[in-house]
């Protein structure tokens, strides 16, 4: 039982509890506004931003309150650190999707995925480089970006990279490329070198 | 020698904090002096294997650390306090002690009484189940050592360990200190002369990222003779051989 019980103590130590409850809090946001009707502004932006809070919500259990004693503790660490990500980033999927189900969601499960994935990423990157307390600042920084090129679909000249890929259709291969990438990299990063305990902190080991 | 460091150094930018440090150490307990920014913190960080080192050779346990399998290995098998350990503010001083464990890889079946002796030891038993959020200072310094020795570690490397510790305490932690230093090896970095006087049987003095003193404490206090800065004997070594290595 001592796998288990490891594992309820990194997630208690991460705040899992927490971010899934915000992650809920999300979905139940968007299901709200999905409940009304929106134009095609509001249809594309509104679910991004609902999509880039859950992803925050996940890259925030990067940080570690541990410090160094739990880095130098032995080989389960990152083993835990990937487990935990992947299943949250899962979750927040899931339930944004199903909270979409039956309603308006632009995009549909194809968008949330690539989205929440893509974002995520982006913050597990920042937290590994800047610090756990700081993974919300690339994911808040590309929402702003990704909102803007957005907008720039009905008031061109389009911003048509797939690095921007909620301006790209659902199904549209080299967004999902993209967000799949910064995913996976994100993820590499977190999973081997855990969130920097703090601006200044030399590279973990 | 389960400590083998020869030219050891390591920069943080055009920063040398350690700058080139020969030393061996087996069993027993192992202080490390120095005044603020002389390296001691740096050297402890890479026994720790928290940092590698620029250059120079390390070998603790007998194995080399750069390696993957072998860092595992010691890793399983050493106890780190650093300076600032980190803690979950809603965990008992059990689940965190219980937490290292697990991590650290401490067999089932041994885990709950490991988790128990660990904590006893610091003196901390009536707390167990007592948040770390609800602790003092001091209180949280010895979950600290908890954590690094439930494990009962080959290598305990402990930075600042007293800090925050009343006398009383101290007293006690320094007879822990000579206890834990029969079986393994144990490396204080400390400020405080006279833990070392009273607790370690070889003792090492940095300075500017390299050892100047190395010997036993009574040695380190026979260069003090005639010296008037400090209040004992070991204080007045202390002050003669950095005055000396300044000069």
């Amino acid at each position: 039982m001592t796998g288990p019980r490891l594992l309820r103590l990194y997630a208690a130590g991460r705040r899992v509890p927490l971010a899934l409850l915000s992650t809920a809090v999300c979905a139940t946001g968007l299901r709200i506004a999905l409940l009304r009707h929106w134009d095609a502004y509001g249809a594309l932006q509104l679910p991004l931003i609902f999509e880039a809070a859950a992803a925050v919500s996940v890259t925030a259990t990067a940080a570690s309150p541990f410090g160094e004693p739990e880095r130098v503790a032995g080989r389960l660490l990152p083993y835990l650190r990937a487990a935990v990500t992947v299943a949250l980033t899962a979750a927040a999927v899931g339930l944004l999707t199903a909270a979409g189900t039956g309603g308006h969601l632009s995009g549909g499960t194809l968008d949330v995925l690539r989205n929440v994935a893509g974002i995520t990423g982006i913050g597990l990157l920042c937290a590994a480089v800047l610090g756990g307390g700081l993974s919300w600042t690339g994911p808040t920084g590309y929402l702003v970006a990704a909102v803007y090129a957005l907008y720039t679909q009905w008031h061109p000249p389009v911003l048509a990279t797939p690095w921007l890929w909620p301006a790209r259709p659902p199904h549209d291969l080299g967004g999902a490329l993209c967000a799949g990438l910064l995913f996976g990299c994100g993820l590499a990063a977190v999973t081997v070198r855990g969130a920097r305990d703090r601006i200044g902190d030399p590279a973990a080991a | 020698m389960n400590i083998e460091i020869d030219g050891l150094t390591r920069c943080f930018g055009s920063v040398e904090a350690v700058a080139g440090v020969d030393l061996k150490a087996g069993p027993g307990v192992f202080g490390l002096l120095g005044p603020n920014g002389a390296g001691k913190t740096s050297l402890l960080r890479m026994m720790a294997t928290a940092v590698p080192p620029s250059s120079g050779r390390l070998r603790l346990l007998g194995r080399d650390p750069g390696g993957y399998g072998p860092r595992r290995e010691i890793r399983r098998r050493l106890g780190y306090l650093p300076q600032n350990p980190g803690h979950y503010p809603g965990f008992t001083v059990a689940e965190y002690v219980e937490y290292v464990a697990l991590l650290k890889e401490v067999p089932p079946a041994r885990i709950r009484a490991a988790v128990a002796t660990a904590i006893e030891r610091v003196e901390l038993g009536d707390r167990r189940k007592s948040r770390m959020r609800t602790l003092s200072g001091g209180m949280l310094r010895r979950a600290g050592i908890a954590q690094a020795i439930v494990n009962e570690p080959e290598l305990l490397l402990l930075d600042e360990p007293t800090a925050g510790l009343d006398p009383e305490q101290r007293v006690a932690f320094r007879t822990l200190l000579r206890d834990l230093g029969q079986r393994a090896t144990v490396v204080v970095s400390t400020h405080l002369v006279e833990d070392v006087a009273a607790a370690c049987a070889q003792v090492a003095l940095m300075d500017r990222g390299r050892i100047v003193f190395h010997g036993t404490p009574d040695g380190l206090a026979a260069r003090g003779a005639g010296q008037h800065a400090g209040d004992t004997p070991i204080e007045r070594g202390y002050s003669a051989v950095l005055a000396q290595a300044r000069s």
